[in-house]
């Protein structure tokens, strides 16, 4: 946890962070009006957002110690996929939550 | 925009509390939630935060999750190009994911750009959008300080992004593009510094963009905003 009082790296990442959020949504505000988004890089941004998202949920979800991570006792495995069921029928996303966070404590205190 | 008022609630909730399981301080928390506004990139780089990684790679990962809106900007810029520059940048930094899917679905097609009327519809979306957002955020940074972690709430960070992912991976190369990112992100768990999430985001893009132009070859792309993004949050 010693990152996370690390007042010096905290603030530098989230003036950087603070940077992104300005350039991305600011970026074409910005350029002249001349300079167009070709379409075949708009093609691959719009991938990016979705695929840098399930990078990051990923390792959570799917491993332990660096390696893959199948088991009945990896209760957020089971949640996240309660909950993707129940997201894919509903579209609901406060329904959703309410059922991956029951799933998960009902498997922690059944488990 | 206000039905959608309860939905930025839920989300900006489940943020500032993930934020301070994750071990964020309450100052800190405030000052992401006040500075970065950007709740996907927020849930993204925490676990990154969290186990100290390089901040090289904390950024690049938010300016991935981010990248939709070059395309926002891209495509609702002809109503802002004119302003000054100072204005430009507080439109743009206010430019989300909601306020511009409400603001091309009923702005996308017009031939006047830049009117009165488009701007109070935009500020107005934004104004609400900013401020349902921090009151739900802050009120997540104090409850989140009150509950214990062992409550299962950080799984509330993943189940979100997972709420986001969804209506994002609705066609197939944008299905095969998350699937091949899922299975590289196992493959490459172990790879110092993080890179794996680098290696297996350019490999999940490559795939999408390539199954695209095998199933989908000649179809023009559907406007930025009322496809892929039209139902995701921020």
């Amino acid at each position: 946890m010693a990152p996370l009082h690390d007042w010096a790296y905290l603030v530098t990442a989230v003036a950087g962070l603070t940077v992104v959020t300005v350039l991305t949504r600011g970026s074409f505000f910005m350029l002249p009006a001349s300079v167009s988004l070709p379409e075949r890089v708009e093609r691959a941004l719009r991938y990016a957002p979705a695929c840098a998202l399930a990078a990051i949920v990923t390792p959570t979800v799917l491993t332990r110690d660096h390696h893959l991570y199948l088991a009945w006792d990896n209760y957020q495995l089971w949640a996240v996929l309660a909950a993707t069921g129940v997201f894919l029928l509903r579209r609901n996303m406060l329904v959703m939550m309410v059922v991956g966070m029951a799933v998960f404590t009902a498997l922690r205190l059944l488990g | 925009m206000a039905p959608l008022t309860p939905a930025i609630g839920v989300w900006g909730l489940v943020t500032g509390v993930a934020m301070v399981n994750a071990g964020l301080t309450v100052p800190i928390a405030l000052l992401v939630t006040f500075t970065v506004y950007a709740g996907s990139a927020q849930l993204a780089t925490l676990p990154l935060l969290a186990a100290g990684a390089p901040l090289p790679v904390v950024w690049v990962t938010a300016l991935l999750v981010n990248l939709r809106f070059v395309i926002f900007a891209a495509a609702s810029r002809k109503a802002f190009v004119r302003l000054p520059l100072r204005q430009r940048l507080v439109a743009g930094y206010l430019n989300g994911d909601l306020g511009f899917a409400l603001f091309s679905r009923r702005f996308g097609d017009v031939g006047e750009h830049g009117t009165p009327e488009q701007f109070g519809y935009f500020y107005g979306c934004a104004g609400i959008n900013w401020l349902a957002w921090q009151v739900a955020s802050v009120a997540g940074i104090l409850l989140g300080n009150l509950a214990p972690t062992d409550w299962g709430l950080d799984l509330g960070a993943v189940l979100a992004l997972v709420a986001v992912i969804i209506p994002m991976a609705q066609r197939f190369p944008a299905v095969a593009g998350v699937v091949v990112t899922v299975v590289c992100s196992v493959l490459t768990v172990g790879m110092p510094m993080r890179l794996g999430l680098l290696v297996s985001v350019l490999a999940g893009v490559g795939v999408a963009v390539a199954a695209e132009a095998w199933r989908e070859p000649r179809t023009a792309a559907p406007p930025a905003g009322r496809g892929a993004f039209a139902e995701g949050q921020r």
